[in-house]
């Protein structure tokens, strides 16, 4: 009975909130595409066909090919690879450290919580793209380092969410109620206030940092220098090439943008769903 | 406002600002590898960089003397992209022009957001939508589209005849008053600026309308806008400075991509050259806008709101 | 004639539901007229509807509303019922605080919070005199408040609960309303303030100002009131003295159950 209630949840919450759910279902194909796409073994060298170079949609090839003969919408379902697995870890990499310090920061006060904050505030304080151009260029163009610095330099912005949810609830009637009951601080702290009152907040903040990871990528890949580039495939990179004026209603040309564009909405749309205000918690 | 107040905050202002300075230099700092390696000409310089560079001294020290001079306006001397001159002087006139362009997106970004906040009051919600689909692509993406989008309808135009070429036409590569004017805009616009802008501005003004002040003084027949609008600053002057650092980001890649002869440009040139001590010293320059900002935008609140005055000031 | 403030049949409906019911009342200048019931009556939005703020969809579909100050004779409803709200600010201009004023239920935040109280005062005074210079101090002085040179320095989150009050009564008197409305404005003060502030009130009424207090607390009316008018859902049912409700020679019923709520706190109370 148990699986005959998910398509009827489903329903539901796609009459609630339309256009969330389509968000979230095209959200879903990306990272699947995403994940499937690490598994490869995708040769840009031989995927070269000069001779089919620049078709229009058909049959073998749904969005046309490139100008080096390569099918554009295998190239565009491959790049996501390169964003999907280092987004989520940017995702783990901050939340591991912004939720412990902003959690026990909010909880503790005094003297923790101002060296927690005016440490996550110097991080803030580098404008975050400049912070990560600068690693990039002392410690090499490394895909999952650029995902960790990525984690590091969002966690304030997440600890700062965190702090101030815990600190708004530290003296709340249920909390004080269950350190009457003898409840330990670390049960109240994790359990109560963290996952219980926190995690939409949290959960909202994520999907946000992985969105802000793709715009990184592609906007690296874009300018060229950093980033995925030739021949591997990024959405960044597919969008700088110069096509030439006449042909900028072409599916080769317009996919990118498209795609690019649908996915950030999307990631708000999924991002502002979760919500995480008080209200929701 | 009390003299305390003011001291507080410029010393929270000048530790924060040492402290991300700090963490920069950190980071360049315990990169591995042999920084004089990296220079073609190292091995020659190398007596010479480690006196000049400190790289015998212990961290604290050269911490120190990092600040100390540039404290004097001495941020070291650019080793590759111009090759001598003392970083100060490279960037001098650059960054005065990046902070011109800053100021002006953020003016523009917070009159828009708030005008549009308060013009679609009651409006449906498509409004919004449509507002928060434009802003929130991510600025070079704007360029993209804006650049390609401006050329191919020029072009179009000028194939059926209904206007001459003009004569910027192809949008010219170099800098000029049109690029940074759209880099101002799309500054403003992108990356969800504008959203976000308008957003804080309309949960403010729903705030404030639904406020007992405003219903009071509307049963007595005052003109409400002055208490609006001086009840604005406070929720606007937050989403300003709070803005500021994703402004700074913003600038540096859209001089990149729309070829502006601001800081952010040099910014580029000196990460792909690896010429630390200009990427550092532009580093310091931005890290100091932010923290400025965000000491601006407490002072402002500070002098506007007598509530949090009181809160501070215990 | 004496300066009036008439209103008859006065009707008031939100979507499909009926909220106010042919209400009707007369407020003379220089009497405190009571206005009783339980939460949700409909008493604060009948005194809404006297200054045309009531913002609901269709709202006031029906009122005649007479405020007669001097020669000066004002029907704002009239050919404005159903408008939109600019419409009802321009009809309400000549009403909205120069012949009627507003005591709110929560003083402090009906001030800006970012103005000095003595700058507010001053602002109220200023729209009746058209000099912006007022001084503010005695209409301070004359809500009671015994040092207004240090209140006046003050900003609104400074203010206790009573004192805010006292200020909200300084700023009508400032505008120099002939009618208040005063929605609860002692719900919430502890009783030694509450008692100061229902002597403000009476205070006014001496001075000639007509006072339209709205209460669901009935042990306050004794001294208070010259008359009360009883509602229930929307709908006024009668129009009594305090000493009448006190001793229970009652005509309606609803005014009967209130009595009698009433006096079952009280026996709690005293246990």
């Amino acid at each position: 009975m148990r699986a005959l209630a998910i398509p009827r949840r489903a329903e539901r919450l796609f009459r609630r909130n339309p256009a969330a759910t389509l968000a979230a279902l095209w959200l879903l194909v990306i990272v699947i595409m995403g994940l499937v796409a690490l598994l490869s073994r995708y040769d840009p060298i031989t995927d070269v066909h000069v001779g089919q170079a620049e078709l229009g949609p058909g049959p073998g090839h749904w969005l046309g090919t490139d100008h080096l003969g390569r099918d554009v919408l295998k190239r565009l379902a491959l790049a996501c690879q390169f964003f999907v697995a280092p987004g989520m870890l940017a995702c783990l990499v901050s939340a591991a450290i912004a939720i412990p310090a902003g959690a026990i920061a909010g909880f503790e006060g005094g003297w923790i919580e101002a060296g927690i904050r005016w440490v996550f505030t110097v991080v803030a304080s580098v404008p975050r793209f400049v912070l990560l151009l600068l690693v990039l260029s002392i410690y090499g163009d490394r895909l999952y380092l650029l995902a960790i610095a990525a984690g590091v330099a969002y966690a304030p912005t997440l600890a700062e969410a965190v702090f101030g949810r815990i600190e708004g609830l530290r003296s709340a009637e249920y909390v004080l109620a269950n350190r009457a009951y003898g409840v330990p601080s670390w049960r109240i702290l994790w359990v109560h206030l963290v996952w219980a009152a926190s995690r939409r907040l949290v959960a909202r903040h994520l999907v946000t940092l992985f969105g802000y990871y793709l715009v990184l990528e592609t906007t690296l890949s874009y300018i060229g220098g950093f980033g995925v580039q030739e021949p591997m495939p990024s959405w960044g990179n597919m969008l700088a090439f110069d096509w030439g004026y006449s042909a900028w209603y072409a599916p080769q040309v317009l996919a990118p943008v498209v795609v690019l564009w649908v996915t950030i909405v999307a990631i708000a749309w999924v991002a502002e769903t979760l919500g995480g205000e008080v209200a929701d918690a | 406002m009390s003299l305390r107040l003011v001291a507080h905050r410029l010393l929270v202002f000048a530790v924060t600002l040492m402290g991300a300075v700090g963490l920069v230099l950190l980071l360049l700092w315990l990169a591995p590898g042999d920084p004089i390696d990296l220079l073609p000409n190292g091995e020659e310089l190398r007596p010479v960089l480690t006196q000049q560079w400190e790289l015998d001294r212990p961290l604290p020290v050269r911490f120190v003397s990092y600040f100390g001079r540039a404290l004097h306006g001495d941020l070291g001397t650019s080793l590759a992209y111009r090759p001598g001159t003392p970083v100060a002087d490279v960037i001098a006139g650059p960054a005065m022009r990046s902070m011109v362009w800053l100021l002006t997106a953020l003016v523009l970004t917070m009159v828009w957001g708030t005008w549009l906040a308060w013009a679609s009051a009651g409006r449906p919600s498509w409004h919004r939508k449509l507002v928060q689909v434009a802003s929130i692509a991510p600025v070079f993406l704007l360029a993209h589209v804006s650049v390609n989008g401006i050329d191919v309808l020029t072009l179009s135009l000028v194939d059926r005849g209904i206007i001459p070429r003009p004569g910027w036409f192809p949008l010219p590569s170099e800098p000029g008053v049109f690029r940074t004017a759209l880099a101002i805009v799309l500054l403003a616009v992108g990356s969800g600026a504008l959203a976000e802008v308008r957003a804080e501005a309309e949960n403010a003004l729903v705030k404030i309308r639904g406020s007992g002040y405003i219903a009071a003084a509307r049963a007595r027949g005052e003109r409400l806008w002055p208490h609006v609008a001086h009840n604005l600053v406070g929720p606007l002057t937050t989403v300003a400075s709070s803005r500021a650092a994703f402004f700074v980001g913003g600038l540096v890649i859209l001089e990149k991509v729309l070829l502006l002869n601001g800081i952010g440009s040099i910014l580029w040139q000196a990460a792909v050259m690896r010429d630390y001590p200009l990427a550092l010293g532009i580093t310091v320059v931005l890290a100091s806008i932010v923290c400025l900002s965000r000491l601006l935008g407490d002072t402002v609140r500070l002098a506007f709101d007598p509530r949090l005055r009181a809160q501070v000031g215990r | 004639m004496p300066d009036r403030l008439e209103i008859s049949g006065l009707t008031l409906r939100v979507r499909d539901r009926v909220l106010v019911q042919d209400a009707s009342f007369q407020l003379r200048a220089g009497e405190v007229l009571a206005l009783v019931g339980a939460s949700g009556c409909g008493k604060t939005l009948t005194a809404l509807s006297v200054l045309g703020m009531v913002d609901l969809q269709p709202g006031v579909v029906a009122a005649d509303l007479v405020v007669q100050v001097g020669d000066e004779v004002h029907r704002p409803w009239q050919g404005v019922l159903g408008a939109d709200q600019r419409r009802r600010d321009q009809a309400f201009a000549p009403v909205r605080g120069r012949l009627v004023g507003y005591l709110p239920q929560d003083a402090r935040n009906s001030l800006d919070p970012l103005l000095r109280v003595g700058r507010q005062v001053r602002d109220a005074a200023a729209l009746r005199t058209g000099n912006a210079d007022e001084d503010p101090r005695p209409w301070l002085r004359r809500a009671g408040l015994p040092d207004p040179e240090r209140v006046e320095q003050l900003f609104p989150h400074e203010l206790s609960g009573g004192m805010a009050q006292r200020v909200a009564i300084a700023q009508a008197l400032a505008r120099g309303s002939r009618f208040l409305l005063a929605d609860e404005p002692t719900t919430g003060l502890d009783p030694t303030v509450q008692r100061g502030i229902l002597d403000e009130i009476r205070t006014l009424a001496r001075d000639g100002i007509g006072v339209l207090f709205i209460t669901h607390d009935l042990r306050i009316l004794p001294g208070l009131a010259d008359a009360v008018l009883v509602m229930e859902n929307g709908c006024v049912v009668e129009r009594t003295t305090p000493l009448e409700l006190q001793s229970g020679e009652l005509t309606s019923a609803p005014a009967r159950r209130l009595v009698e709520a009433t006096r079952r706190v009280a026996a709690g109370r005293l246990g």
